[in-house]
């Protein structure tokens, strides 16, 4: 794995905020990552991980909805803070 | 509900190949980017390139967070936000979706900066010239042609929070009083449900500006983005095809 996917931020993170339910959301490239990804998070965290199926353009695109299934945490891989202007 | 990003950087050091080195050396000054997995690990290739005598320039484009980082969405002219002119901009990534950004916001530049492109991954380098999106730019002509004649126009906007454009989409109507706007709402735009509007002659996007690039091809209607619908004399007068 030449990228680093800062598994140990990540489970620190949910373990701060106390997050029971987390979605990862991945590019294409990262996407066979993903059972690394949830394993960690099951195994060093008490939250429940759900892999988002779909596209994942940037940080430009996050998945709506979210609220039914009570996801309290995205994160979102490949991508840094987005800076919104208006018009394109 | 809350988010974490992960930029996932390249772990790996970057240095440029001796081919890369060659295709650069012509350039006095080169602007350098590179998507973000490798934005912060490109130091060396400064260096390599300032050893051979070539400056480098860059910059922090519009919707970026870090300099040197280009986005897709940074694909219009000024986007860059560069102090100086560079003589080819060199892109360091993988995949030619970023590095086209560099090419489509020459669209309007009456001389074109080759984009040299450098992969760390497979070490490959190649060059991407205007001819790159011309069949691309053939398109938008057309639809920028079809937008100023055409009367009945819909506006894509989508849901996504971080592409949702509708309150600058409204300034359409003002700059055009005379066109009837219809205003279409999705998460994801599904390029075969236009064919269920056939009373709208040309498409405004206001979500992903490469929507009306990239994909503008699988696209049949006439497609263009919002920011040169706002200008569309200006940038037909502009546009630059082979």
């Amino acid at each position: 794995m030449d990228y680093d996917l800062e598994l140990g931020k990540v489970v620190a993170h949910i373990n701060k905020i106390k997050a029971k339910n987390v979605l990862v959301q991945l590019p294409d490239g990262l996407k066979p990552h993903a059972k690394k990804i949830i394993d960690a998070i099951r195994s060093k965290t008490s939250s429940e991980a759900f892999i988002w199926l779909g596209d994942c353009f940037g940080a430009c695109d996050i998945p709506l909805g979210l609220q039914s299934l009570k996801i309290d945490l995205v994160v979102q891989f490949g991508h840094n803070a987005f800076v919104k202007e208006a018009g394109w | 509900m809350k988010l974490l990003l992960i930029d996932a950087k390249y772990k790996k050091r970057i240095r440029l190949s001796r081919k890369a080195l060659d295709l650069l050396k012509k350039f006095r000054v080169v602007a350098l980017y590179a998507s973000v997995q490798f934005s912060s690990k490109i130091q060396l290739v400064v260096e390599q390139l300032e050893k051979q005598g070539i400056k480098v320039v860059s910059s922090r484009p519009a919707r970026t967070k870090e300099k040197y980082q280009i986005l897709g969405c940074d694909c219009f002219s000024g986007n860059l936000k560069m102090k100086e002119t560079p003589d080819a901009f060199l892109y360091i990534g993988d995949g030619m979706f970023h590095p086209l950004a560099l090419v489509l916001q020459q669209k309007e530049s009456s001389v074109f900066k080759p984009v040299v492109v450098f992969d760390p991954i497979s070490k490959k380098s190649s060059v991407l010239a205007r001819r790159n999106v011309e069949k691309i730019l053939r398109k938008y002509k057309a639809s920028l042609m079809k937008f100023i004649s055409k009367e009945t126009v819909g506006i894509l906007i989508t849901t996504k929070p971080g592409q949702q454009q509708y309150s600058a989409a409204l300034s359409l109507k003002r700059k055009y009083p005379n066109k009837n706007f219809y205003y279409f709402l999705d998460n994801n735009i599904n390029y075969s449900s236009f064919d269920n509007f056939p009373f709208i002659d040309v498409w405004v996007s206001t979500a992903c500006p490469r929507i009306a690039f990239d994909d503008s091809l699988h696209i049949k209607k006439p497609i263009i983005n919002l920011n040169d619908a706002l200008r569309a004399e200006d940038v037909l007068s502009r546009l630059r095809i082979n």
